[in-house]
């Protein structure tokens, strides 16, 4: 898949479970909720595919660690047990986050009760099946989510990243 | 497809030459410092130290709070009036010691609602617009000024100035500033001389603490570093860590923690310190709460969660506790008190049996938090406690009493004046007060029922607040707009193609059968303007300078950085405008005591007016004294605390706290009054079994006016929410994320339902305003007699369910957020 077709499908791919996100179920407010693309500026940054593990590997609701797209930008990639938006996978419940709050940069941990990450600077909380949507917290963005495409063989390769990481100008470093 | 987050994955770096400039958050209290960088489109800093403005290597990974990360919602593209584009960042100022390098979600996202074209924000007010040919269509100011001008004179001359109604903002921040509350003071008081004048969000023009000026103390008496110094932080009706984010966050959180017992060490040497305690008064468990509990562990957080309206009950019975422990500050009392005596007979006859009763708080509970607040320390000092309420106490069953009685208990233990101590409102906008004297008596003429639905005024001037939904029992206040500016549109609908002079003659002719004339001045297009006749375009945050104080007194100049859209102008310039041709008018008929009330507007800067206003605040909590713009500007987002003393080599010397001297106080007797005419209807009706608490969340400001071109708030905030315990939910058969129907006598609304049991059973808890669902259609039309403050935090409503809508559940998170 090329940079640009993936930027596209990013887009286009949210809420891929329900088909319509909330926002668009209402009419919109002024002619402010009519703008399609609230983003300023899109890039096609060089994203390594990398390979994070088999998925015969993943156990529900245990993570794993790793990184991407270089060791200094740690992520969790984790079978949830229940289907997430953008998940992938026999049962769509395969997602990988970044483990940098969105906010400030905390190192997050995981429950997988709930399925959220929680910061211990601010208290952030981010929603592991909707997205990495924020559910309360002081971030101005949803938790980075890592692209993920699945192989013939099962095995789990990352391909780009979906919000910009904590303390980069770029994903991608120069 | 929209949805519901940015999503770029790269940001422009301001270049080393970007020009900078200082400001604040336009939103909450808290006042956190925040630095512009602008630069010219299609340029871009380079990733080393030395090629950027930040002097940050952006090659590499950045470290945790660094405080110089630049998020997505940061930055935006700006178009000035010459046509030239900028790059813009507003990013949070690690050097500002209100909050060191954070900020909130809502500080946060000021780039995302800079003015530009092609965001959501493009449909900003860029040029005054007039009704006309059935709508509103964009007019010159000149044309806009001289109709509103003979309008207002004609009514004025005619019906005298109580015929002008006004609500308008008084506020700090993107709420006002002192250069544009002085310009509208003016005009309205001294200019108009009306008395029907009202604050943005209630229905009169009075102090929301009344009782705590009568006992002599300022709104603001503490510094946010008391918080880290206090022995016990006490939070009456405030949900902190979602409407004063930061401070909650670097000042609470931390000595909550234990940090800055090193600092109390230092700064209060010789008595015994530990980490701070917190008393949360509030009838849901917040995430204020959760949090505070997640990082102090429960045993140093009480969650006093009391039934709606129950304060003074609550607060008048830890007076009577403490006093009978004998922890009371006798001395305090002696030296620095007046009316002790009234305050005890009223504390002594709160039976406690009927506090426990009332308030549905423990007899246990209630002496741990007289311990928290006032048992002397083992070395037998007293404690430190700090005493702060906020909406949740002010806008209450009683608003004088309710105040009143948090005031006693913090003179009862002295808590006033000593580092760690104070009793004070957290705030909900920042300050930035200075006004003329308003010419009405206390307690002040309700606007709302007088003026607009009793018909006494005709010409009703609205700026910057959304009354249609943010006013007490909002929906019989549309009703009566929409009727009377119905005649106005009429009036105007028979003059097509008329002269000036028979507009007027028309419109007089409809206020005269009892229509209004409406001018809604605002930076967007809210739903008040939809019933206007004149539409005014203002200026924004950072497309003026403007100077306010935060919840510790903390003046700052909030610089210009941008254009405002089109022709929009500030407040104050189009105040002046307006009293210019008064001026001019009366002045031309020989009226010339008239024409001198409208004079003095002549003025060409920020500067000026702000410089004008100092008159206004001789004396008061923010008295800024010789302050000029330069000097804030040396002082950057640092600023400094009123009162200004004095200017030494050219610096201002403020004031971190108030009281240090040995003032007197008053004590205000406030018993309980139980539940007005209009609740107890509601409670004894079976069919509104209800009670509906509501507040703001911590993603939202205000009337979500800028929220609601923030699509990554309005995602996840697509309807207003209401919590509902999971009990009731079950009876009603209601899930998460379905529209449901609240609904009493006074209106109904609908909102989305959130599933939580964060309200005891029969409590719900609302969004306040949201413009696709007005809470206060719910809210009865009780205001305390003694105020004019309405009970906006307690009603009582039927609940039925609507239905879901699709994708409500899906794409949205219900995690509750009450849990750290
Ligand atoms: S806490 Fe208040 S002042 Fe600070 S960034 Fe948030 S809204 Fe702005
Ligand atoms: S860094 Fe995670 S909440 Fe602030």
């Amino acid at each position: 898949m090329s940079n640009v077709s993936r930027r596209n499908f990013l887009r286009l791919g949210a809420c891929a479970i329900s088909g319509a996100c909330a926002v668009n179920a209402l009419p919109a407010i002024g002619r402010a909720a009519e703008s399609p693309d609230i983003t300023t500026l899109r890039t096609t940054l060089p994203y390594p595919r990398i390979k994070l593990a088999a998925i015969g590997r993943l156990k529900a609701g245990v993570e794993h660690l790793t990184a991407y797209p270089d060791p200094a930008s740690p992520v969790v990639l984790l079978k949830l047990g229940r289907p997430a938006i953008e998940g992938i996978g026999p049962d769509q419940d395969i997602v990988a986050f970044s483990r940098r709050c969105s906010h400030m940069g905390g190192a997050l941990v995981f429950r997988a009760e709930t399925g959220t990450f929680h910061c211990p600077l601010h208290y952030a909380m981010f929603d592991a099946q909707k997205d990495g949507l924020m559910v309360i917290g002081q971030a101005t963005d949803n938790l980075p989510r890592i692209e993920l495409e699945l192989d013939a063989t099962g095995d789990i390769y990352a391909v780009g990243v979906k919000g910009l990481l904590y303390g980069r100008q770029a994903n991608v470093l120069a | 497809m929209s949805a519901i987050y940015h999503g770029d994955d790269r940001v422009p770096i301001p270049p080393s030459d970007a020009q900078q400039f200082s400001t604040v958050c336009s939103y909450c209290i808290v006042g956190c410092g925040y630095k512009v960088y602008k630069w010219p489109l299609g340029k871009e800093g380079g990733a080393l130290p030395h090629q950027n403005a930040l002097q940050v290597d952006y090659t590499k990974q950045q470290p945790e709070q660094s405080g110089t990360w630049i998020s997505p919602a940061m930055h935006n593209v700006i178009t000035e009036r010459n046509g030239r584009r900028f790059n813009v960042v507003v990013l949070p100022d690690k050097d500002c010691i209100v909050n060191k390098g954070n900020h909130s979600v809502r500080g946060g996202t000021h780039g995302d609602v800079l003015y530009a074209s092609d965001r959501p924000t493009a449909d900003r007010l860029t040029h005054p617009q007039l009704y006309r040919g059935g709508g509103q269509f964009p007019t010159t100011w000149d044309e806009a000024i001289e109709l509103g001008a003979r309008v207002i004179k004609a009514s004025l001359d005619k019906w005298g100035p109580d015929t002008i109604a006004m609500k308008f903002f008084d506020h700090g921040g993107g709420g006002g500033g002192f250069e544009n509350n002085w310009a509208v003071g003016k005009f309205f008081f001294t200019g108009i001389g009306t008395k029907m004048a009202s604050i943005h969000n209630r229905p009169a023009y009075n102090s929301e603490v009344f009782a705590s000026g009568d006992a002599g103390i300022a709104p603001l008496p503490s510094a946010y570093l008391d918080a880290e110094l206090a022995d016990t932080i006490m939070l009456i009706g405030a949900n902190s860590y979602e409407t004063q984010s930061i401070y909650f966050l670097e000042h609470i959180l931390p000595n909550l923690g234990g940090a800055t017992i090193d600092q109390k060490q230092r700064l209060i040497p010789g008595e015994t310190h530990a980490s701070g305690k917190l008393i949360v008064v509030d009838p849901r468990r917040t995430a204020t709460v959760a949090v505070a509990e997640a990082h102090a562990g429960k045993e140093n957080v009480l969650h006093l969660q009391i039934n709606n309206g129950t304060d003074i009950a609550l607060l008048n019975a830890l007076s009577r506790l403490i006093y009978e422990q004998r922890w009371a500050d006798q001395n305090f009392i002696t030296q620095r008190t007046n009316n002790f005596p009234a305050f005890q007979q009223v504390f002594q006859s709160q039976s406690l049996d009927e506090a426990i009763r009332l308030t549905g708080i423990s007899k246990a509970q209630m002496m741990t938090a007289a311990e928290w607040i006032a048992k002397p320390k083992a070395d037998t000092a007293r404690r430190r406690t700090l005493f702060l309420y906020e909406k949740g106490l002010i806008w209450g069953l009683k608003n004088y009493e309710n105040v009143a009685s948090a005031v006693d208990l913090a003179l009862l233990t002295g808590n006033l004046g000593k580092p760690g101590t104070g009793c004070g409102r957290l705030g909900g906008h920042q300050e930035g007060y200075s006004r003329p004297a308003y010419p009405g008596q206390r307690p002040p003429v309700n606007v709302d029922e007088v003026a607009i639905k009793g018909g006494a005024s005709k010409v009703f001037w609205v700026a910057g607040c959304n009354p249609v939904g943010g006013t007490l029992n909002a929906q019989s206040f549309r009703v009566a707009l929409a009727q009377r500016t119905a005649l106005v549109n009429q009036a105007l609908g028979s003059t097509n193609g008329g002269s000036l002079d028979e507009k007027v003659s028309a419109i007089m002719n409809a206020l005269d059968k009892g229509g209004l004339f409406l001018i809604v001045q605002d930076i967007y297009p809210i739903e008040t303007a939809q019933y206007a006749h004149l539409v005014l375009p203002a200026a924004q945050w950072g497309e003026m300078n403007l100077t306010s104080i935060n919840g510790e007194r903390r003046l700052r100049l909030y610089q210009k950085f941008m254009d405002a859209p089109g022709i929009a102008e500030p407040d104050w310039k189009i105040m002046a405008r307006m009293a210019h041709r008064l001026e001019s008018a009366y002045r031309a008929e020989g009226k010339t005591e008239m024409a001198a009330r409208f004079a003095g507007f002549a003025w060409n800067t920020d500067e000026e007016v702000f410089r004008a206003a100092s008159a206004g605040v001789k004396g008061a909590q923010e008295d800024y004294g010789e302050t000029t713009y330069a000097m804030l500007q040396a002082l950057g987002t640092n600023g400094v605390q009123t009162p200004v003393q004095e200017i030494r080599n050219g610096v201002p010397m403020g004031t971190t706290r108030l009281y240090t001297d040995d003032k007197m106080f008053t004590f205000i007797p406030a018993p309980w009054p139980g539940f007005p005419r209009q609740i107890q209807t509601l409670i004894d009706d079976a069919r509104y079994p209800f009670w509906v608490n509501n507040g703001r969340a911590n993603h939202g400001w205000q009337t979500l006016y800028d929220d609601l071109r923030k699509p990554y708030v309005m995602g996840r905030e697509p309807l207003p929410h209401v919590e509902i315990h999971p009990q009731d939910a079950g009876q009603l058969g209601i899930t998460n994320g379905e529209l449901v129907e609240l609904f009493n006598p006074y209106g109904s609304v609908t909102a989305m339902a959130v599933i939580v049991d964060a309200n005891a059973p029969g409590h719900v808890f609302m969004l306040f305003e949201h413009p696709k669902g007005w809470l206060n259609n719910l809210t009865t039309d009780y205001v305390d007699p003694a105020t004019t403050i309405p009970y906006y935090k307690g009603t009582k409503a039927g609940i039925r369910r609507i239905g879901g809508l699709p994708g409500m559940n899906e794409c949205l998170s219900f995690v509750p957020t009450n849990r750290a």
